[in-house]
């Protein structure tokens, strides 16, 4: 049975990978918006100016953010239906 | 001094092989995965994947047949989160794919909270967070739950576009001393004060610590909105959420 010291160890290892993955996170939200996923697919649920429909039927709407403007304004898009 | 070619499962060389770069990082991986049983591999592997119900089915395997908690931690969930932080920070991957591989690895912790509480390690406390009603923004709010979760607490997500009375409901049920919201757009900010004044209508607001958070709050807002506490940021979250519940460390 572990002890109380080493399995509060482990607790404070996993605290600190996710410190430094929100840390990044905040950094990387400056320019690339946080909904993108690592192919350029769009995870929102709301409306966003740049979402476009997916290629293939049944995948997620792609993103056609640049990554160098300001990506919020877009989220103030109505909640309807992709462009 | 461990090789690549030491690591049994192809998916977890691969995955050295090509997103960790740093040499001091890769030997180092090296020889924690060189030192793990397949078993531990295919969990660290499935984690990074974002697979839960395969991390879930691989840890609660792995438990019952024996192997130690200490181990599943340090070789399976631990070593696979390692490698998700590694790729991120190299933007391999991004938030949402992160945030896959966190939830994986909450359904591997699940098998191991019983062994925490064995062992005398209880959760810090319970926190209900959800985003206001109106506004379908989650990142934020999932990123606090990652870290709040990671920190210690039991947090139940009430999810997006959430009611008052849902925020209320969530409370009474759980008991939860703690609710957590979040608003990302200017014109759903009102309805955290909106929720602040049912729980008050509810004669519940003396039951539970409020804290708010969001891209366009600010502690005035939240000051204004007779919120208990504002956190700018996840790690400013757990560090609030610790606050208002009187914790002052976690043993």
């Amino acid at each position: 049975m572990p002890t109380k010291e080493e399995l509060q160890q482990r607790l404070d290892q996993i605290s600190e990978l996710f410190a430094s993955i929100v840390t990044h996170a905040d950094h990387q939200s400056l320019s690339r918006c946080p909904y993108k996923n690592r192919f350029n697919q769009c995870t929102a649920q709301f409306g966003c100016r740049n979402k476009r429909k997916p290629k293939v039927q049944g995948e997620l709407p792609v993103c056609v953010s640049d990554d160098k403007l300001d990506y919020r304004p877009a989220w103030e898009w109505p909640c309807d239906p992709i462009r | 001094m461990a090789e690549l070619t030491d690591i049994a499962h192809e998916f977890i060389r691969q995955e050295i092989e090509e997103f960790i770069e740093r040499p001091d990082e890769r030997q180092r991986t090296i020889n924690t995965f060189a030192k793990a049983r397949p078993e531990m591999q295919a969990i660290a592997a499935a984690l990074i994947e974002g697979e839960n119900e395969t991390v879930d089915q691989l840890t609660r395997g792995a438990l019952d047949s024996g192997i130690e908690a200490l181990e599943v931690m340090d070789y399976g969930l631990i070593a696979g989160m390692g490698i998700v932080g590694i790729k991120f920070r190299q933007n391999f991957i991004f938030v949402p794919e992160v945030l896959a591989c966190a939830r994986a690895m909450k359904a591997g912790m699940a098998h191991i909270e019983p062994i925490l509480s064995a062992a005398g390690v209880e959760p810090i406390g319970t926190v209900i967070m959800g985003t206001v009603k109106g506004d379908l923004h989650d990142i934020g709010k999932n990123l606090c739950i990652m870290m709040l979760r990671g920190a210690g607490f039991v947090v139940h997500d009430l999810g997006v576009d959430t009611s008052p009375d849902k925020f209320i409901e969530a409370v009474e049920e759980t008991k939860a001393p703690l609710l957590g919201m979040s608003a990302l757009l200017t014109t759903t900010m009102p309805n955290m004060g909106k929720t602040i004044e049912a729980f008050i209508d509810a004669d519940l607001r003396d039951d539970v610590k409020i804290m708010v958070g969001g891209a366009p709050v600010t502690q005035d807002f939240a000051d204004d909105m007779g919120a208990d506490g504002y956190g700018k940021d996840a790690l400013a979250c757990v560090a609030l959420a610790k606050n208002l519940l009187g914790v002052v460390a976690r043993s």
